[in-house]
């Protein structure tokens, strides 16, 4: 048994397209699911029961599914409805689905640690609902809602391995499309993880800047 | 668009097949990951460098990666090694592999809410180190681990249905198989959905079980 090298080498350009593919998926999906799980966060805070309980049942539905089933949904349930996607505009919005459930519940806990008086005294100033959400809650929200928020980011990479089980060529499906060419794995494999581990490991610095940025905003 | 769920009920046995292999892939995950997640926690804990170092990278690393690249790195690597493996062990080893360390995790942080205390007055009771860790550490520390365990249960179970794609029959396979072969896959979809719903309401109803044991336990 040896590491090839030379065929590595050769496949290299193929791994890093898929990378970045997977950059690319990662970050259209946290674009997506960041607003959506806000709108939902603060909808299942709301005083409004029928939001409260919508929200919730998004929420747990979705958050005791398997990604892979929500993909499988979106991939090969829609065409019966006559929507009919792209592997990947099916795997973004699958993933993003599932994503919005989890993150929604992130950043509840968020709301969920801002004092209730700053609620009651944006209202007893007469702020509008949204402008107390933008200018007096959130600020403070973010501060407590980074780490969560990329942990979240960093699951969202990893699931976006999936997609390459809907023939995305993401990372993991171009990783696994050459080891059934060249029957050859470790290489492959290893790249891919290091590739996947150099990306949470950019995700983890841009928390310590940014929880340092905010800490100073906020003090 | 019309639904016609009848699809479903005609290939109920098929699916009910992959519901037992799935049931026996996450028992087995469980089972297995469990004392290797106590002695993971110990290595991570431990006052010896040469441990809990590379035990702290190998942690990193494989809570880094997608499950899906264990699994294949399990499933495809090992016969490189001239080890042939076939599905369903790769799959049970390649997810503990994965969720070892995530359970870890949560063992360290049940065996750091133990008081200090404990371990000082079973030192001056004389017990052996082992023993004190068995009798007096472990059933004040697991407790606390019981809610973040069932979490991490629930992600085993869900993290299941990617074993499909090396090729073990469990739900999410055998359902694939049957959407190829049908194009009924919102009806088959939403049966196995159902299935996983009801898999991870037991493991919360076992949860609120277990925490309530505990309770009386601490009450006694």
């Amino acid at each position: 048994m040896t590491f090839d090298t030379a065929l590595l080498a050769k496949h290299l350009p193929e791994l890093l397209s898929g990378f970045r593919l997977t950059v690319l998926l990662a970050i259209a999906i946290l674009a997506i699911s960041t607003p959506a799980a806000l709108l939902l966060a603060l909808a299942r805070e709301s005083a409004v029961p029928a939001l409260s309980w919508l929200s919730a049942a998004y929420v747990n539905t979705f958050r005791a599914l398997p990604v892979l089933v929500v993909l499988y949904f979106t991939f090969y349930g829609l065409p019966q409805f006559g929507i009919s996607l792209s592997s990947v505009a099916a795997a973004m919005l699958g993933i993003s689905i599932a994503s919005t459930a989890y993150l929604s519940e992130d950043m509840r806990a968020g709301l969920r640690g801002i004092d209730p008086g700053q609620y009651q005294a944006a209202r007893a100033l007469g702020l509008p609902y949204w402008r107390t959400i933008r200018r007096v809650i959130l600020p403070q929200a973010i501060r407590i809602m980074i780490a969560p928020y990329i942990t979240r980011a960093i699951i969202i990479v990893k699931a976006t391995s999936i997609a390459g089980l809907v023939a995305v060529s993401e990372l993991t499906g171009q990783a696994y499309g050459l080891i059934s060419i060249t029957y050859r794995a470790i290489e492959f494999l290893a790249v891919a993880a290091i590739l996947y581990l150099a990306l949470n490991a950019v995700l983890a610095l841009l928390q310590s800047y940014a929880e340092r940025r905010f800490a100073r905003a906020g003090g | 668009m019309d639904l016609d769920f009848t699809i479903v009920f005609e290939a109920w046995p098929f699916l009910l097949r992959g519901v037992w292999v799935t049931l026996q892939l996450i028992s087995l995950v469980l089972l297995v990951s469990a004392p290797l997640a106590v002695l993971v926690a110990l290595a991570r804990n431990s006052r010896h460098g040469w441990i809990a170092g590379p035990i702290g990278v190998l942690s990193w690393a494989m809570r880094g990666v997608p499950p899906l690249l264990v699994l294949f790195l399990v499933y495809f690597v090992l016969p490189q090694f001239g080890l042939p493996i076939k599905p369903f062990p790769a799959a049970v080893a390649g997810m503990t592999l994965y969720m070892m360390f995530y359970f870890a995790e949560t063992v360290r942080a049940g065996l750091a809410s133990v008081d200090a205390g404990q371990f000082q007055a079973a030192r001056a009771l004389g017990l052996p180190p082992a023993r004190t860790f068995v009798r007096v550490i472990l059933p004040q520390a697991l407790p606390s681990t019981i809610p973040p365990y069932v979490s991490h249960a629930t992600e085993v179970v869900k993290n299941s249905a990617l074993t499909a794609s090396i090729a073990v029959a469990e739900l999410t396979g055998n359902a694939y198989q049957l959407i190829i072969s049908t194009n009924r896959a919102f009806e088959i979809l939403i049966a196995i959905a159902i299935v996983y719903g009801t898999i991870d309401a037991v493991l919360l109803l076992l949860q609120a079980k277990a925490e309530r044991k505990n309770l009386r336990r601490a009450l006694r």
